[in-house]
């Protein structure tokens, strides 16, 4: 845990997300979801596939863009415009500025192929943010330091193991210098011995303080690195509470099963 | 012919020798050698015109505004159907028309349009007269046009091929969709389609045999014309029909260009694969 829970309790919303709906046709994924990620919070999002947990992650930087329902970093609200499924993103300018303070950590890693590891954490700085170019090497070394990737920073992500690819795009997304962290099931492509080392640097992202957004399915990690636990349950957030409150004291029948579920996999 | 080499130098090579190089190296001789710049603007600037169109033409067709996605579609099938000798004769004289009919109604008075009567153009005035570099250009958006929809194809499944979560990677860190498109996308994509742009290129450089067609006066032109049977004042008769000699001269030139493209190709996959060829190959 990184703070105890009255610390972050007066910090201000970084993320706040109120009455959020998204379909996909006629499937209803998310069905009004609402809630806040307060500076130095670290979120986990948890349920069973189908849940919408993802796709709730993927609204925050509108990477699907919700039928209703806002989405707001630090106060700011993301601006939308057209109704139900004609919605979309009202100010191109607005959305590429916060997305560019939104660090996104993917699945399937998604680094660019073309670019070398440290050309990939460069790249945003250099084309979105427009930093100088001798500050960001540095600050990208650094960071490729920080997650244990330093000497393959001259490697294509194809010549990095699926930890090590992870480990370059959380660099890639620490070097953006984000307002909060994005991590979408971080470690479910990778085999067991990688997903530890994965882990590791999650770890010590979120005992700095680091706002973080974090889908997973690891509910052992869920509960060593979150403030606060949200359980999705067909589209609605079924229980939410501390790691304890979640996992020691449940409450909802539907979590005793999912949890169930998971300690037995 | 070659009085300025050194006497010993004569005796060395015999005058049989002398006379053949002396022959090779006359003014219709370095004509046709001088011919090969035709081919190879045509095959440069042609091969650049195609994948701009075929860029633009991919664009379109990859566009979410329907009217956009439909001319692309059109415009990579109905070209792509045609042949390419019918389109090559077909484009310049429509385009040389049009324009004539543009300047006919500027400068033709109803004098002139009578004393013309019927023919083309409309009067004496609006008579666009072309030479080689006129047509040599517009042979060249000939080939632009008619291979850019081979191109159109070619990058449009390319464009395809490069990952998507990359993409969303791209778009997730505020990259605008501009910058995806060159930085991610584009420059992706060519690993996908350079095999296919390697034919494309192929073709173009086939095709631009067909230059003589729009009365440039290129390298197949000057074979014909220096394989024909060749009467010299000076010795008589010096060669009967050896066009077949000449034409083979092409066949060695043009093996010779696809063995250097070849070369050339794969110096271009090496360098767009970097990275990505290693990925796909584990």
């Amino acid at each position: 845990m990184t703070q105890s829970a009255p610390e972050t309790a007066s910090k201000p919303n970084v993320v706040s997300i109120r009455d959020l709906h998204k379909s996909f046709g006629e499937l209803e994924v998310l069905k009004g979801i609402s809630f806040d990620a307060r500076e130095g919070e670290v979120v986990a999002l948890i349920g069973s596939s189908g849940s919408g947990k993802s796709t709730l992650l993927r609204c925050i930087n509108m990477l699907e863009v919700p039928n209703q329902g806002t989405v707001a970093i630090d106060g700011e609200e993301i601006r939308l415009r057209g109704k139900g499924h004609d919605r979309r993103i009202g100010d191109e300018r607005q959305i590429h500025r916060i997305r560019s303070e939104l660090g996104m950590v993917f699945q399937s890693f998604n680094l660019w192929a073309h670019m070398t590891i440290l050309e990939n954490v460069m790249e945003a700085p250099l084309v979105v943010q427009k930093r100088p170019r001798p500050e960001v090497e540095a600050e990208a070394l650094a960071m490729l330091a920080k997650v244990g990737i330093r000497e393959k920073a001259g490697a294509y992500p194809a010549q990095l193991s699926g930890g090590q690819q992870q480990r370059a795009a959380i660099a890639r997304a620490l070097c953006i210098n984000p307002r909060v962290m994005l991590f979408d099931e971080p470690t479910s492509a990778l085999d067991p011995e990688l997903e530890v080392e994965v882990l590791r640097v999650i770890k010590i992202l979120a005992d700095e303080g680091r706002t973080m957004v974090l889908v997973t399915h690891d509910m052992e990690f869920a509960r060593s690195v979150s403030d606060r636990v949200i359980f999705l349950h067909q589209g609605l957030i079924e229980e939410e509470g501390t790691p304890d409150q979640v996992f020691g004291a449940t409450r909802s029948p539907r979590l005793k099963q999912f949890l169930n579920a998971a300690n037995h996999e | 012919m070659f009085d300025f080499l050194p006497q010993w130098m004569r005796d060395g090579l015999g005058d049989d020798v002398l006379f053949w190089l002396g022959y090779l190296t006359n003014g219709k001789h370095l004509t046709w050698y001088a011919s090969l710049q035709f081919t190879v603007f045509a095959a440069v600037f042609g091969s650049l015109l195609a994948v701009t169109f075929g860029l633009l033409g991919a664009t379109l067709k990859n566009s979410t505004f329907p009217p956009a996605r439909l001319i692309g579609t059109i415009y990579a099938s109905i070209v792509r159907g045609v042949p390419d000798v019918l389109f090559f004769i077909f484009f310049p004289l429509a385009f040389e028309q049009s324009v004539e009919w543009v300047m006919a109604s500027q400068v033709c008075t109803p004098e002139t349009l009578a004393a013309q009567s019927a023919a083309w153009p409309p009067c004496k005035e609006a008579n666009w007269l072309l030479s080689t570099p006129e047509y040599l250009v517009m042979a060249s958006v000939s080939l632009g046009i008619i291979y850019g929809a081979f191109a159109t194809n070619v990058i449009h499944g390319a464009l395809r091929a490069v990952p998507k979560g990359q993409l969303e990677a791209a778009r997730a860190y505020g990259m605008s969709a501009s910058q995806v498109l060159w930085r991610i996308h584009i420059r992706q994509m060519w690993v996908y389609a350079l095999p296919g742009l390697s034919n494309v290129w192929m073709l173009i450089i086939k095709a631009t045999s067909l230059l003589s067609l729009l009365q440039i006066a290129d390298i197949v032109l000057w074979a014909d014309r220096l394989g024909a049977p060749n009467f010299l004042k000076s010795v008589g008769l010096v060669h009967d029909d050896w066009r077949w000699r000449y034409y083979l001269v092409l066949f060695v030139f043009y093996i010779l260009v696809t063995l250097v493209s070849e070369k050339g190709f794969n110096v271009l996959m090496r360098w767009a694969g970097r990275g990505i060829l290693d990925e796909s190959r584990r």
